[in-house]
């Protein structure tokens, strides 16, 4: 019998860049599929001309061994296959059920669009999911990411796809809801349908794929088939990955912390810091766990003081703050890397009201080879830059000030990076504790936080709830994680039951 | 040139060509020849020396007031109330002027008269430029308030002792606090027209003002809080102050845009002097697209638009020249996104 989806030698270039370079790979049903890769290896690409949305130069889709032809979407999804891209396509002002039926309406005799019979279809989905229906009548805008990403799913399920493909669907979740959601992947599998997941993070693949090809520089590098708790996979894996031997596993240096660098007490703002107590000490790493939205983007932006506590104390010695959001906060797009790389710190190349240019190269070529960014083009702009990249440019600003402060502070240092950025990201957070700074490090992502941190705190509902150490069961630090939410979604049942 | 460079030149050579389009129409309409007009027009501008001369003195507060509006669009600000802030600085330096003593040395009375266009135009300036860093009051509407408040307050000024009774012009400057003819300084060929020393005065100025925002820390700073205030902020950069700066220093320029009708041509200050410089400044910085010589090219184009209009008067009537001006003005501000964003930012900030 042929495969489900077959890719056969399938190419794509663009302008002088070959994005996919002969491929060949083949889906099968009941499988979960990872496809892997740094920025720009291909992933994207291959897979979007795998649903008909670009078509390739050469080579050839097959759906139950048959061409896809012609080569479009509409015909794509027609036999089956669909997939749910990294950006969502949902109409915003539409409720959710409208988005389900948008173009692929069902109507009555008279031509009026059945809601009722589109929501049966849409219930009995999402009841094979596994899932909660979405608020059918909400309009999108006014639902969290995770309501759109299952939302979007099951539009495509509504109309039969037997090939699911789902490019980053973690990118937007937070650790739980990624959870959830390979767990319905897994059911959608389990009903013999083929999943393919694109994803740049390695835990995912070991906990819940079955299948993971590697892609490199557009190239089919390696597809394995996953059997649980094998050692060495992961190394091997990101081997195959990075095209060179992995750097070895960070190794801090293990010394007594210092003097009390960085404290907040009982720090109250708004509806978000509910009486915040941390203190962070001169060469140790504390990191902060939690489900994102719990209260992380204020704690960051108080002791970066962008907003002024309601109540309570902070005292901060003087930060260098990497935000999480480095297009907002982080950079100044459509000005120079060189710009960028000492914004804020003018006032240390004037002399006489005017810059020093030839001090300020200097400092800027500095962290721009420290940092590893490429292209190494101190006048492009930071828009020019990859994602990857740009986080580089915003971390290596941050440790080039190491030796005018004595706290660091970063919110999120790795999302959205490849996994060799991420290494390098690592070590440089590293570096500074081991430099003596007090660093603080919130991140959404837990391996690494365990990798850094010598202690975790538990931020849940603007308030720390646990400190644990960083090798505590993922159990434990998942319970502390939801500790707030469980109690009040306990209460909300319990109200409506009474 | 870079590529943005690029693309802003080809924007402002595509929205003069769409401005000449209009006029040709328009001539034509009107049953002239358009060919025939426009040689007329570049005959009486820049066939005489006395045209150019007087393009050259219409072109100086354009350039000035271009240079103003420039400067706060770099921080992402858009001062329409140059012109504003030109009627009461014309009006400061006409009053100052007159009330020397008759024999004040010119080595006094200059540089203080002088020194009263740029402070009264910031003193204009610093009401919006307050309510923007204070409170976040989108300057759009308050320069424009103080446009109208202008208007009212000069003539309530002039009306209330500062003009001759009877008239509304203020006395004549002192003799010390004119501004010297180029013509009375080696130039006799430019025999008759206005222009004055304040155009090599507002040449230095535009110079100064381009030095200041590539080379100094806080014009730097500026351009900075300009493409993204947030990113400014989180970097510690103090971003209401830099916006507040930007707008004062914007409105004291345009009050120095005063100095070529007061002091070089007239000798006094009368009710309505240098109107329409402020909103042609919009006109020259966005033209200008930011760079000197795009600023003086811009300026010369106006200017000479300006001057021919009076030239072509007997044969088409001056609305003609005024709508060439409208339609090079929003072709060219449809293709600049520094104008969508400064209004944008405002609107959510």
């Amino acid at each position: 019998m042929p495969p489900l989806l077959a890719l056969d030698r399938l190419g794509k270039r663009y302008g002088a860049v070959r994005a996919v370079d002969g491929v060949s790979l083949s889906f099968a049903p009941g499988t979960i599929h990872a496809v892997v890769g740094e920025n720009g290896a291909g992933k994207s690409t291959l897979l979007r001309m795998a649903a008909g949305v670009v078509t390739p130069d050469v080579g050839v889709v097959r759906i139950d061994g048959e061409a896809l032809a012609p080569h479009t979407a509409a015909e794509a999804i027609r036999r089956g296959v669909g997939m749910v891209q990294q950006h969502f396509a949902l109409v915003g002002v539409l409720s959710a059920i409208e988005n389900v039926m948008l173009g692929a309406e069902a109507v009555t005799g008279l031509g009026r669009l059945d809601v009722p019979r589109a929501r049966a279809r849409a219930d009995a989905v999402a009841r094979e999911m596994g899932v909660s229906a979405p608020p059918w009548d909400e309009p999108v805008e006014r639902l969290g990411v995770g309501d759109r990403q299952r939302l979007e799913i099951v539009r495509t399920l509504v109309r039969e796809a037997r090939v699911v493909i789902l490019d980053e669907p973690t990118a937007v979740l937070t650790p739980g809801e990624s959870v959830q959601l390979y767990a319905m992947l897994r059911r959608l599998a389990d009903g013999g349908r083929a999943i393919i997941v694109v994803t740049h993070r390695l835990d995912e693949v070991r906990d819940h794929a079955d299948q993971v090809s590697v892609l490199r520089q557009g190239k089919l590098v390696s597809t394995r088939a996953l059997t649980r708790g094998e050692p060495g996979l992961l190394h091997d894996i990101a081997r195959d990955v990075m095209g060179e031997e992995p750097p070895p596993a960070l190794e801090r240096r293990t010394s007594a912390p210092g003097e009390v660098r960085l404290a907040m007490k009982d720090v109250h703002l708004g509806r978000a810091l509910h009486g915040v107590t941390l203190r962070v000490r001169a060469g140790e790493i504390v990191g902060i766990a939690g489900v994102e939205g719990n209260g992380q983007r204020e704690l960051v932006r108080v002791l970066a003081g962008l907003a002024a506590p309601d109540r309570g104390e902070v005292h901060c010695e003087a930060a260098a703050v990497v935000h999480e959001d480095r297009h907002r906060e982080g950079l100044v797009l459509a000005a120079s890397v060189r710009e960028n790389l000492v914004l804020g710190e003018l006032a240390r190349f004037t002399r006489h009201g005017l810059i020093d240019a030839a001090a300020l190269e200097r400092e800027a070529r500095g962290r721009l080879h420290r940092g590893r960014i490429v292209p190494a083009d101190l006048d492009g702009t930071a828009a020019s830059l990859s994602g990857g990249n740009q986080q580089k440019l915003v971390i290596a600003r941050a440790v080039g000030r190491c030796e005018r402060v004595a706290v660091f502070v970063f919110a999120q240092p790795t999302r959205g990076v490849d996994l060799g950025a991420a290494r390098a990201i690592h070590a440089e957070i590293a570096r500074a504790a081991d430099a003596g700074k007090a660093v603080l490090l919130v991140s959404a992502d837990l391996p690494e936080l365990r990798a850094l941190s010598d202690r975790l705190l538990v931020l849940a509902r603007g308030r720390i709830v646990a400190e644990l150490p960083p090798d505590a069961p993922d159990a434990q630090i998942g319970e502390a994680m939801l500790g707030g939410d469980a109690a009040e979604a306990n209460e909300g049942a319990a109200g409506a039951t009474a | 040139m870079s590529p943005r460079g690029r693309a802003a030149t080809g924007a402002a050579v595509a929205g003069v060509a769409a401005g000449w389009l209009a006029f040709a129409i328009l001539v034509w309409i009107y049953g002239d020849s358009p060919r025939e007009v426009a040689g007329q027009l570049l005959a009486g501008t820049w066939g005489t020396a006395y045209g150019v001369g007087q393009v050259l003195y219409k072109a100086t507060p354009l350039l000035l007031t271009g240079v103003a509006v420039n400067l706060a669009l770099r921080a992402g600000l858009f001062n329409i109330g140059a012109e504003g802030q030109l009627a009461v600085a014309g009006l400061a330096v006409g009053a100052a002027g007159a009330a020397l003593p008759l024999a004040t040395p010119a080595w006094i009375a200059l540089p203080a008269v002088i020194a009263a266009a740029p402070v009264a135009g910031a003193v204009w300036a610093c009401v919006p430029a307050l309510l923007r860093a204070r409170f976040g009051a989108h300057e759009v509407i308050s320069t424009i308030m103080m446009n109208r408040i202008a208007d009212a307050a000069v003539g309530l000024a002039l009306a209330c002792g500062l003009a001759i009774p009877g008239t509304v012009r203020t006395p004549d400057v002192v003799r010390g606090a004119r501004l010297p003819r180029l013509e009375a300084l080696g130039l006799p060929s430019l025999h008759g027209s206005a222009v004055s020393l304040a155009l090599p005065l507002a040449l230095v100025v535009a110079a100064l003002v381009g030095g200041w925002l590539a080379r100094s820390r806080i014009g730097r700073e500026t351009t900075l809080v300009g493409l993204s205030p947030t990113a400014c902020a989180a970097e510690r950069i103090p971003v209401a102050r830099r916006i507040g700066v930007a707008l004062v220093l914007s409105g004291a320029i345009a009050g120095l845009a005063s100095l070529a009708p007061v002091l070089g041509s007239k000798g006094y200050y009368e009710s309505g002097m240098g109107a329409g410089a402020g909103f042609g400044g919009i006109a020259v910085a966005l033209l200008g697209r930011g760079s000197l010589t795009g600023l003086v090219l811009a300026a010369l184009l106006f200017g000479t638009l300006e001057q021919g209009g009076l030239v072509i008067n007997a044969r088409v009537p001056m609305e003609v020249m005024s709508l060439l001006q409208a339609v090079i003005i929003v072709a060219v501000a449809l293709a600049d996104g520094r104008i969508r964003g400064a209004l944008q930012r405002g609107a959510w900030a």
